[in-house]
């Protein structure tokens, strides 16, 4: 009965356990560089008792929030503060078109697709003065901003061509979600993985069908596209979970959050059969090594100094340790482990004109510590944190699946997993 | 994955377990389900401070006098004069500097206006040593204009009840001002993430330099330095008169600076941090823990030679109290609680009250007991444990520190 009644009085995102005290206010990246922004306590459980009464209520600086989870990862009573402003946003905007600026940046997949073709001239013409100033009065898309270049070839269009024949070869299998970053600006990214999976045992396999997870469209309100294609992405999953037995391994950690938490939390789609499914592929690796199922040989001569910086949506998913843990296991390599902070870039949102100083503002203590840090890289598992930092630091920035693949000495490592030619 | 210790709780005493096996090479990993009360705390640390209703001014003598129970004479008394000058030297490494002596508590201000007894202070704080001979006659405190978490009337009176003469200066900065756009903004730690500028804190020098030039010493809140006391040693060479600062209501900006400054460390020392993510069960195998399943990592469970519980009391969730039984949520070990639930609370909320003292049972070497039986290789710390009381006998974070120094003592002793 008691435990009923205890049952009974739990609402949908922990939203009564705020205990109102503020921790979370506390480490709001937004609301400690404006004065517009009221904050995560505010925004979230303290608005929504309003917004409950009175939709009213809604107030617009809600759509200042990042979307970064650093609240709810501070919050020490479990309150799932972003969710309860991401839904609050979402039902603001029922009834509400997208604007234009929005759509395209949000349609990764699309603008990738165009770019793609005529990726020579999109390069060109995106990082041209006048193109820049066109985007920045006419889109609202901030001129200081670098678009991240196009690839001539999509990573997909690689894979068919130079890798999927071998991948049968392997004695264990699993898929990849590569996402849009990897299949239309970075396809190296995918190529690395596939090596570093390839030198110890693992053949890699396309989903049957990909569409780009969403995370955009859902920060830029277009739920019904989002969901949409989730769909596709669940079943794509599904089959390859279920039927095939393949973990679904990513590179990108806000891919990955998305697909394993936003969806049910933001979309409701059930995922709950394939979440377990699908894992960075850092986890993945690191769990293989642990456990001794595979052994990773890597280059006598390898040296460098890097700093690892946990993306937001890494921290909210608490798999930093994976990353973290497995760059360690590179003898040559010097790791600083940064404390986390957001970089400000928060995906779309520090390309948007309107949010372009308070995205510099709120990176400007993580460039500091990059810059005392003195590395000679960085390491993220996210795409839009590399463009940030590299575009604010001047430093490179890689995956560290990149970093491994770099690192590893492949010959050497499949002969220690007894890989013949 | 396999860790040498892992700790469950990532406040000041897992913090401080941490750091201390790291220092020793150890590799660690803390679990830690969101910020921790450390960010109430608004910049000291208590030994002992009262003991059968009496206030204690040798907080080493007065320890003969505690119970078998409590954490501290399971420590052993005799230890805890070096632990205590220890623990001030990991603070200090850290880069939190504090002054105070575990032979004579000085005196702490409240927020209220209260003195209460205390081992360690920040150097920033306003600190009585003695107070039957006070250090100045007439203090000016700022009160800024709009503030929510400094009752300046209560602080003032507090400190005129203590014996000084207390001028209440009010003033605001243009960047004070700005912040009040926001009414919900007008928080400690939101100003001290808006005055840490040195064109902000000169703008604050010059109006504690022209409006409280009678002073002999000038109290501001404690509202700026976040992560370190760059902004306090900036203002004071800025500001004419003796400058020090005096606590807020929570979430502090010392708490949260301290919290920082230890998590940093930690992380330096090759410390794996998680943030965010808990504990939720453990497999046993014998006397022994030998993995938790946390709720992140999921299917892969967090492996150690030894695992520390250092999940803090009932407000951060290391203990659970429900309509029936007190419990521990995580591993199940065993609690020292009254089973009757009408005595766990006195009839007056200022009484001392029994759930004060529950916590997890430890044996006299802080192994966690489970089913009555000692666990070989899962040790208690910090507020979880029971046998003492935080709010009635000021011994919180004195426990929080010393027993978390005592087991990594222990565990690396093997």
């Amino acid at each position: 009965m008691a435990e009923r009644m205890q049952l009974c009085n739990l609402s949908e995102n922990n939203f009564e356990q705020c205990t109102k005290c503020s921790i979370c206010t506390t480490v709001c990246p937004v609301a400690a560089v404006t004065t517009d922004y009221p904050g995560p306590k505010q925004a979230g459980p303290d608005g929504e008792r309003y917004r409950l009464k009175d939709p009213a209520y809604y107030d617009k600086a809600l759509k200042l929030c990042l979307n970064c989870k650093r609240c709810e990862v501070a919050c020490p009573s479990g309150v799932h503060i972003a969710d309860i402003i991401q839904r609050a946003r979402m039902k603001a905007s029922e009834g509400h078109r997208a604007s234009l600026r929005d759509t395209m940046l949000a349609n990764t997949d699309l603008l990738g697709t165009m770019a793609n073709l005529v990726a020579p001239i999109a390069n060109a013409t995106l990082g041209l003065k006048p193109t820049k100033l066109v985007m920045d009065s006419v889109m609202a898309i901030d001129k200081n901003r670098t678009f991240p270049a196009y690839s001539r070839q999509k990573f997909t269009t690689w894979f068919k061509r130079h890798a999927a024949k071998d991948q049968d070869a392997y004695p264990n299998h699993v898929s990849y979600f590569h996402g849009c970053y990897v299949n239309y600006n970075f396809p190296k990214l995918g190529q690395d993985l596939v090596k570093v999976m390839n030198a110890i045992g693992y053949g890699v396999h396309l989903l049957d069908k990909e569409q780009c997870c969403g995370v955009a469209l859902i920060a830029n309100g277009l739920y019904k596209q989002a969901k949409r294609q989730g769909r596709v992405n669940v079943a794509s999953i599904r089959k390859a979970v279920n039927m095939d037995h393949h973990t679904v391994l990513t590179t990108s950690s806000s891919c990955t959050f998305n697909l394993r938490d936003e969806y049910p939390a933001m979309l409701d789609l059930d995922n709950s059969d394939i979440r377990d499914g699908i894992s960075l592929a850092t986890r993945f690796i690191y769990n293989l090594v642990d456990e001794e199922k595979v052994k990773l040989v890597f280059k006598q001569d390898y040296k460098r100094r890097i700093a690892y910086h946990t993306a937001c949506h890494m921290q909210r998913m608490g798999w930093q340790l994976y990353s973290i843990e497995l760059l360690r296991m590179i003898p040559g390599l010097d790791l600083q482990v940064l404390e986390q902070e957001c970089c400000g870039i928060s995906g779309t949102y520090g390309f948007k004109k309107e949010n372009y100083e308070r995205s510099q503002a709120i990176g400007s203590i993580l460039f500091k510590h990059i810059e005392n840090a003195h590395v000679e890289a960085v390491a993220t598992d996210c795409e839009t944190c590399k463009w940030q930092i590299e575009m604010s630091t001047g430093l490179p920035v890689e995956n560290p699946v990149s970093v491994l693949a770099d690192a590893l000495d492949v010959e050497a490592t499949r002969k220690a997993n007894n890989l013949t030619d | 994955m396999r860790m040498d210790t892992v700790i469950i709780g990532g406040g000041l005493s897992g913090l401080t377990c941490g750091i201390a096996l790291a220092k020793r090479g150890q590799r660690v990993a803390i679990v830690a389900s969101g910020q921790s009360t450390l960010m109430f705390n608004g910049g000291s640390m208590e030994l002992l401070g009262c003991v059968d209703g009496k206030t204690v001014t040798s907080p080493l003598q007065a320890m003969a006098t505690l119970p078998q129970g409590h954490p501290y004479s399971k420590i052993g008394v005799d230890r805890i004069a070096t632990l205590a000058e220890r623990a001030t030297q990991l603070l200090a490494d850290t880069g939190i500097s504090m002054t105070g002596s575990a032979a004579a508590n000085h005196w702490r201000i409240t927020p209220m206006g209260v003195a209460k007894p205390a081992w360690l202070t920040l150097s920033e704080n306003f600190s009585i040593q003695d107070l039957d001979n006070l250090p100045c006659k007439r203090l000016a405190l700022m009160c800024i204009r709009g503030f929510f978490d400094e009752p300046n009337g209560m602080l003032a009176h507090g400190l005129q009840q203590l014996g000084f003469e207390v001028d209440k200066i009010e003033f605001t900065t243009t960047d004070i001002t700005a912040l009040r756009r926001s009414p919900s903004e007008m928080r400690a730690s939101s100003l001290a993430k808006h005055l840490g500028g040195n064109s902000a804190l000169q703008r604050v020098a010059d109006q504690i330099n022209s409006l409280a030039s009678h002073a002999d010493i000038v109290l501001l809140p404690s509202v700026i330095g976040q992560s370190d006391d760059d902004g306090y040693r900036t203002l004071k060479t800025l500001v004419n008169k003796p400058l020090q600062l005096v606590a807020t209501l929570p979430p502090s900006v010392a708490g949260m600076r301290m919290q920082t400054l230890m998590r940093h460390y930690f992380r330096m020392l090759g410390g794996n941090y998680l943030m965010g993510d808990s504990a939720v069960s453990g497999t046993f195998d014998g006397d022994r823990l030998t993995a938790i399943t946390t709720a992140k990592l999921g299917d892969m469970p967090l492996k150690a030679d030894n695992f520390v519980l250092a999940a803090g009391s009932f407000v951060s969730r290391g203990l659970v109290a429900d309509y029936e039984r007190i419990y521990e949520p995580v591993l199940g070990v065993d609690v020292d609680a009254d089973t009757d639930r009408d005595r766990w609370t006195s009839f007056g909320v200022l009484q001392p009250q029994q759930y004060f003292r529950y916590g997890v049972a430890t044996d006299q070497q802080l192994h966690c007991l489970r089913q009555g039986k000692p666990v070989a290789n899962l040790h208690a710390i910090g507020s979880i444990l029971s046998g003492h009381d935080a709010v009635k006998m000021g011994d919180g974070t004195g426990v929080s520190l010393l027993t978390a120094l005592a087991v990594a003592d222990s565990i690396t002793a093997r």
